[in-house]
């Protein structure tokens, strides 16, 4: 699947979403090459003004000398300035244009992508990860562009005097430039391949001990788990040191390149000047210019790990992009024969294997139904598969007009307006509407606490939320769209037992009235017997240890299984026993 | 924000030795700056004088400072090798002493460590979590990049003055006045451009958050159908956004601009000075191109300083939020031994734990007499923590292990027959001498990584025997039966590669094993916290069987318990309820 990408290599696939407008980058090379030239300049122009000075000429001619050496050293602080404003156009340009194609490739393309985005903090590392990509901008080619400009430069400069100096330094800024930086990114990724696995232990093993400590203490197992730890750190430290090695050989070719270009400067240039080839003042700039060169290539070693970091970054960025040539035309929604909803032998699945199979169910304007079973055993996948956001792995799944809506147990609440969240399912919602159906959830009392009523921002920015009040004002959401099939997930999930039994004989009711149907999946039982039917899930007992693929077990009304199946009777008993000790 | 924290050097032996050899690098390096430039004024002063005068030098005329040249190259390069190779080994040692001591301070702080300012449990405890994984990383550039600069510019740069004076005191004047005034310029821009970068970093946070907050609501977006609109608003953000650092980073950029400046237009200033006088006579062409070459070397680690700071600002924010950590006080711990527990009876008195956050004292206002088993075979006893969620059962069991001290009441525990006269307040109990008797249980018991039997004996010496008989009693030897690999399953950290039920069949074998032969004597009292939580029907007669197994062993049992059934088993029944802080309660605490 991803075999296209690893041809191109992730940063060329990525770099396309940048949008980079070359210009601006040579605008921006253009400029820290104009400010490191002014460093070289004021280098050389000091050279030959101290080596012309000792042969004592008259002032006036050094006047030229003079006034360059301040014009370079004033120079070179302001156009750095303007260097490195302009690059972080370019950085910040590209970081916004990836943001927005990110966003509309993940909306366009397959949905399995965006349901993954939801797990663990994979939706934090691709805000990291976008600007990782958008730092290899002015971390890895503006500087890279630069050194490779004011290099050549310099080496032009010094062997319009001495061509034998220019090419030696051409040598030594290709030891600093080319292989420094090649071992710098070497020591990163011997760093990152041997370090992994210890790395993984030394966060499991402090994650556990954070976690379990206490439990660590009482059993007397502290002081063995903590000197894993330190075993383990130990590992990571060796782990490292390759590419400590590594990295210092790339620092000590950074150090000493530098004083090789101006002794072989030397070298050449002293027997030049006894050949009658070079002016004793020409060998002061031969052999000085170098000094300030390579301050040029000093960026390099860390613009290497760069470029990898951020290659690291693309790949990742890449798995969550669709293929180019799978970009979705939606199939268009086959119809059901009759009512509004029909499943016929669907297997529920994701792309490696299948969690809920053989499910067969009809439903109509008005229908109730209920999908029961313990926590994992698929009926979340199921819900995703009916809602057509994840294709079924066989069977067919046909929708009537309207759609069917999948109410996510932890769906998102904007950082805007309650009304603005509502609005998302649909614009035209009215405030009356909005009060209709937050009072029809039983949330009227929280609105009216609300300052600002409607108008109250939510999210990380307004007003708190509570696990209970939020997953009810996503049913009232829920309420408000024009699907005509809800597909609701836990509903009563965070909810005490009386307003969770409440909530899901609303969302019944609800159906019932708008000839709308609702398909609820809830773990909890004691509530399910407003549903005209319940599919109880699990794997079947008869199947073997290793088999995980959940099936219907059994299925009917609340009522009708409570006589009929020993579990579903037992587990909605233990709900009750739960339930009978008075709070004090 | 002190430059180099003191308490770094005094927390991590690795700092200080890495701090100690990187000074003397530094001296090193500034010794090697020194003779580098004389080198070079040596040979390339008598060459331009010679070849100025007609008659121009061989090679083999200044053949001894070039040979100090050629040394000078592999002392500078072995220099920057160790400097780099032993800063990336100090790092990690580092990273690696102050991760173990937050750690272990972390876990000594007990179940809930009290509640200090802008810092709330859960938030916390997930920061701690981030500090000792990822967050302490920080350091690395910090001791890697900034620091070795931050000690060259106290080492390196006032030597190269003093050479300087000795050249040519002029240019060393120059150097003495302009070097403070670039701190001080950058103080000055950085004072007058604070509060408008602080107000602008708040609106480049504000509009990452919407960016983010649109990213996270795709799916919620696209099982509505309205994925399509928000893009135009994503792009019109990183819009705004841009424009806005484009705001910050032309006044902070500002700073970085002084630096330069100041410091090439002293380069150049010296330049100048030494030319007009070396045409005057007042010096001569050696010394003039040893102080031109020394001239960049001067103002070279303060700019380096600068270029680093960020490194600097990250990787000491991570040390101080390690550093925050450790110096939380620690618990009192009582240093009384422990009474030997079967047969005594422990009495709770009015104990009560606030619920910081909640507003709650749960328990609260708990008083009881728990005669505890006698130890030996049909002397054990089931006793029952009831009440509804909330209430403060598991905070109680917390209590009853000595993690936690209640906030109101005492914990007694009156040794065997002494008829209540010894009495001992659990709060004045070395915990190291009470746990040994406990064998606890939580919600969500830590499993070590390794082989299944690995995790269940955790490094007890268990005969196979006692293996199977344990077991047997809890319903593993049907899971281990099932299993391709046996007891040689590998099961991950925290017990991934098991389900809910298998987790607690494998904690309740390892629990049943606690004690066991080659262990010492069993503990004589069980915790067993929410064990019928997720579980189905044969689950819970897994629990109940091995609950019984306990008492016919002497033993004393504690159950946080919901369900019927274990109620139903008790011998005693705690029940445990929650009481509401009043408004003039919360305040005064």
């Amino acid at each position: 699947m991803r075999a296209g990408a690893r041809r191109t290599g992730p940063l060329r696939r990525v770099l396309p979403m940048l949008e980079v407008r070359w210009s601006r980058v040579a605008r921006a090379v253009a400029l820290g090459t104009l400010a490191l030239g002014f460093s070289v300049g004021l280098s050389a122009t000091a050279a030959w003004l101290i080596a012309r000075a000792s042969q004592m000429p008259p002032v006036l001619q050094l006047s030229v000398a003079t006034v360059g050496v301040r014009a370079f050293g004033t120079g070179r602080g302001v156009l750095r300035y303007l260097e490195r404003l302009a690059s972080h156009d370019v950085a910040l340009r590209g970081m916004a244009a990836l943001r927005a194609n990110l966003y509309d490739a993940l909306a366009r393309g397959p949905v399995t992508r965006v349901v993954a985005l939801r797990r663990g903090d994979l939706l934090a590392r691709v805000g990291a990860d976008v600007d990782a990509v958008g730092d290899v901008v002015v971390r890895a080619l503006i500087p890279a562009g630069v050194a490779a400009c004011v290099g050549l430069g310099s080496v032009v400069l010094v062997g319009a005097f001495l061509p034998a100096a220019g090419l030696t330094l051409l040598g030594c800024l290709l030891l600093t430039g080319v292989l420094a930086p090649w071992l710098a990114s070497r020591a990163a990724a011997s760093v990152e391949r041997q370090g992994a696995a210890a790395r993984a232990e030394v966060t499991g093993r402090s994650l556990e001990l954070l976690e379990e400590g206490q439990q660590l203490r009482v059993g007397g197992r502290l002081d063995d788990r903590l000197a894993a730890l330190r075993a383990a750190d130990a590992r990571l430290t060796r782990s490292t040191d390759d590419g400590a090695r590594i990295s210092g050989t790339s620092a000590a070719i950074d150090a000493g390149a530098q004083t090789l270009a101006v002794l072989c400067s030397l070298l050449l240039g002293i027997p030049a000047v006894a050949a009658g080839t070079l002016a004793p003042v020409e060998l002061a700039v031969v052999v000085l210019t170098p000094l300030a060169v390579f301050e040029a290539t000093s960026t390099l070693p860390a613009a290497a790990v760069q470029l990898r970091r951020s290659r690291e970054a693309a790949r990742r960025l890449v798995a969550l992009l669709p293929d180019d040539d799978a970009a979705v035309p939606r199939p268009a929604p086959r119809r059901p024969a009759d009512g509004l909803l029909e499943l016929a032998a669907v297997d529920a699945g994701w792309d490696d294997r299948t969690v809920v199979a053989g499910v067969d169910l009809t439903l109509r304007a008005g229908s109730v139904v209920a999908l029961a079973g313990p926590s994992g055993v698929g009926k979340t996948t199921l819900l995703l598969t009916t809602a057509g956001l994840v294709p079924p792995r066989a069977g067919s799944v046909r929708v009537g007009e309207g759609g069917a809506l999948f109410v996510a147990e932890d769906g998102h609440v904007f950082g805007t307006t309650v009304l603005e969240n509502l609005r998302v399912a649909r614009p035209d919602v009215t405030e009356d509407d909005a009060r209709g159906a937050l009072a029809a959830v039983g949330l009227d009392d929280w609105l009216g606490a609300l300052p600002g009523g409607l108008d109250a921002m939510l999210g990380p920015d307004g007003a708190d939320v509570s696990g209970g009040e939020r997953r009810r004002l996503l049913v009232a959401r829920a309420l408000l769209s024009p699907a005509r099939v809800l597909l609701v997930d836990e509903p009563a999930e965070h909810l005490d037992a009386a307003t969770a039994d409440a909530l899901v004989a609303t969302l019944a009711g609800h159906a019932q009235a708008t000839g709308r149907a609702v398909v609820v999946a809830s773990h909890r039982l004691t509530p399910l017997a407003v549903a005209d039917e319940v599919l109880l899930l699990g794997v079947a007992p008869g199947a073997g240890a290793g088999a995980r693929t959940a099936g219907v077990v059994a299925r009917g009304p609340h009522a009708h299984l409570l006589r009929h199946d020993a579990g579903y009777a037992w587990a909605a008993a233990q709900e009750h026993a739960e339930t009978s000790p008075s709070p004090g | 924000m002190r430059p180099l924290d003191p308490r770094l050097l005094r927390r991590a032996r690795a700092a200080r030795r890495y701090v100690a050899l990187t000074a003397a690098l530094g001296v090193a390096a500034a010794g090697i700056v020194v003779v580098q430039a004389f080198a070079i004024a040596h040979t390339l002063g008598p060459a331009v004088t010679a070849g100025s005068a007609g008659t121009p030098l061989a090679l083999a005329d200044v053949a001894p400072w070039l040979g100090v040249l050629v040394a000078a190259l592999a002392v500078r390069a072995a220099v920057a090798w160790a400097q780099e190779r032993w800063a990336q080994k100090a790092a990690a040692d580092v990273v690696a002493e102050l991760r173990e001591q937050v750690v272990a301070h972390t876990v000594a702080l007990g179940p809930r460590p009290a509640v200090t300012e802008g810092d709330e449990g859960a938030e916390g405890a997930a920061a701690t979590a981030t500090l000792a994984t990822r967050g302490l990383d920080d350091l690395a550039p910090y001791l890697v990049r900034y620091l070795p600069q931050l000690l060259l510019t106290a080492i390196l740069t006032p030597a190269l003055v003093l050479v300087v004076l000795g050249l040519d005191w002029v240019s060393a004047v120059i150097c003495v006045v302009t070097l403070p005034l670039v701190p001080l310029f950058m103080w000055l821009v950085g004072v007058m451009t604070a509060g408008a970068s602080e107000r602008r970093l708040r609106t480049i946070e504000r509009l990452g958050a919407q960016v983010l907050d649109l990213l996270a609501g795709l799916p919620t977006l696209r099982a509505f159908g309205r994925e399509i609109g928000p893009g135009a608003r994503v792009r019109a953000l990183g819009d705004a956004s841009r424009r806005a650092t484009m705001g910050t980073l032309r006044i902070a950029f500002l700073s970085g601009m002084v630096l330069e400046l100041l410091t090439t237009l002293s380069v150049a200033i010296v330049a100048v000075g030494v030319g007009l006088r070396l045409v005057e006579g007042m010096i001569a062409l050696v010394p003039a191109i040893a102080v031109l070459v020394l001239a960049p070397e001067v103002y070279l680690p303060l700019r380096r300083v600068g270029a680093e700071f960020h490194a600097s600002t990250d990787g000491l924010a991570a040390a101080d939020r390690a550093f925050a950590v450790l110096e939380r006080p620690l618990p009192t711990t009582g240093t009384l031994t422990a009474p030997s527990l079967p047969g005594a009876t422990l009495v709770l008195d009015g104990v009560g734990v606030r619920a910081g956050d909640r507003g709650l004292t749960a328990p609260a206002g708990l008083t009881t007499r728990v005669p505890l088993g006698t130890g030996s075979p049909g002397g054990g006893r089931v006793v029952a923590l009831r009440g509804p969620s909330g209430a403060g059962k598991t905070t109680t069991a917390l209590v009853l292990l000595g993690l936690l001290r209640p906030d109101e009441g005492r914990v007694l525990v009156e040794p065997a027959g002494t008829g209540g006269t010894a009495v001992v307040d659990l709060a004045d109990v070395d915990p190291a001498t009470w746990w040994p008797q406990v064998t606890w249980v939580p919600q969500r018991p830590a499993l070590t990584p390794g082989s299944l039997r690995d995790v269940v004996t955790d490094g007890r010496a268990v005969g196979d025997d006692a293996l199977a008989a344990a077991a047997r009693t809890t319903g593993l030897d049907e899971v281990v039966a099932g299993l391709p690999q046996g007891w040689a399953t590998p099961v991950g950290l925290g017990g991934t590669g098991l389900s809910v039920g298998q987790r607690q069949r494998v904690a309740l074998t390892a629990a049943l094993l606690d004690g066991g032969p080659g262990d010492g004597a069993p503990p004589p009292v069980v915790l067993l916290d929410e064990p019928t939580a997720h579980l189905d029907a044969r689950g819970e007669q897994v629990v109940l069987d091995t609950v019984r197994a306990w008492r016919d062993a002497g033993r004393t049992v504690f159950v946080v318990a919901h369900r019927a059934s274990l109620l139903a088993l008790a011998d005693q029944v705690v029940d445990v309820r929650s009481r509401a802080v009043g408004p003039a309660e919360a305040v005064a605490s």
